[in-house]
């Protein structure tokens, strides 16, 4: 019988450089992924521990899953998942050469963040503004007279607040690129 | 030549420029990192993400095309119009690489 276990890790929709940071040290202490489920619990299975490095990419226009695949495999990459538009890729430190990631220069990493932010992050600003910033207002207004308005409004306090960090970490990992490729 | 792909395209990143200048002869994007990693004597090692995003963009821009796939690697090739981008990305280096031997 394989050990394993189950273990619900956030991460906001930008987040996906600590996500592959969780993963590794993860695997260093003997547990490798196996697959996520309901987009925040992280299946594990118990492995002799290596150091392994993860990679997320986020392709948009895919029309050919197995030769999109091929490609990474071609170049040592394992495929693992893929998981709201993230393909989830890892690859032992033991066969690199050098650092190595599935990204070689920050204008890819930049259109990367691009292709997130045209497919991920404008539904969720349109969800922000339309939906969650009146709700909020609107509880909070209520709050008062409604017990219901009341737990509401916190509800919404954290989902404004989950927002608010998904948009900062995002625009600060984009301006951190930007920055990069104008000092190259 | 479209004001899009001069604004994307010139000048352009080493990895583009590289894979242009493999494609002038058919080839599947493992085999780009191949040849690279050759020409270079293993200092450029084009990675997975960035070359199929290379190549997407690339193709849609109409700078390559797409002939065949074969064991599901798909064979793209040069078109006429990255042809022109990569003559006169050629132009500039040479620019660059004569200027910088006068004065260094």
């Amino acid at each position: 019988m394989k050990q394993t276990k189950k273990q619900f890790k956030y991460f906001s929709l930008a987040q996906y450089k600590q996500e592959q940071d969780y993963l590794q040290k993860m695997h260093r202490n003997g547990w490798k992924l196996t697959h996520i489920s309901c987009l925040s619990v992280y299946h594990f299975e118990k492995c002799t521990p290596e150091d392994v490095v993860y990679q997320l990419d986020f392709q948009t226009e895919v029309m050919d899953q197995s030769e999109y695949i091929q490609m990474f495999q071609d170049c040592g990459w394992e495929y693992l998942l893929d998981c709201v538009g993230y393909s989830y890729f890892r690859k032992p430190v033991a066969e690199m050469d050098g650092p190595e990631e599935i990204f070689c220069d920050d204008e890819s990493r930049l259109d990367m963040m691009r292709r997130i932010y045209k497919k991920r992050m404008v539904p969720l600003i349109i969800m922000f503004f339309c939906c969650i910033v009146p709700q909020l207002l609107r509880t909070i207004a209520n709050a008062k007279e409604s017990s219901l308005d009341r737990s509401l409004s916190i509800l919404f306090v954290v989902a404004f607040m989950l927002y608010i960090v998904s948009f900062v970490t995002f625009g600060i990992q984009f301006f951190q690129y930007k920055r990069g490729i104008k000092r190259g | 030549m479209d004001q899009h792909i001069k604004k994307i395209y010139v000048p352009m990143t080493e990895t583009g420029f590289y894979i242009l200048l493999c494609l002038r002869e058919p080839n599947h994007g493992y085999g780009i990192v191949q040849m690279v990693k050759e020409m270079t004597e293993g200092a450029i090692i084009l990675t997975p993400g960035t070359m199929y995003g290379s190549l997407s963009k690339m193709e849609k821009d109409q700078l390559i095309t797409f002939i065949r796939e074969e064991n599901k690697r798909k064979i793209y090739q040069i078109t006429p119009l990255g042809e022109e981008v990569l003559a006169i990305e050629a132009k500039r280096i040479e620019r660059l690489y004569r200027n910088m031997k006068e004065r260094f």
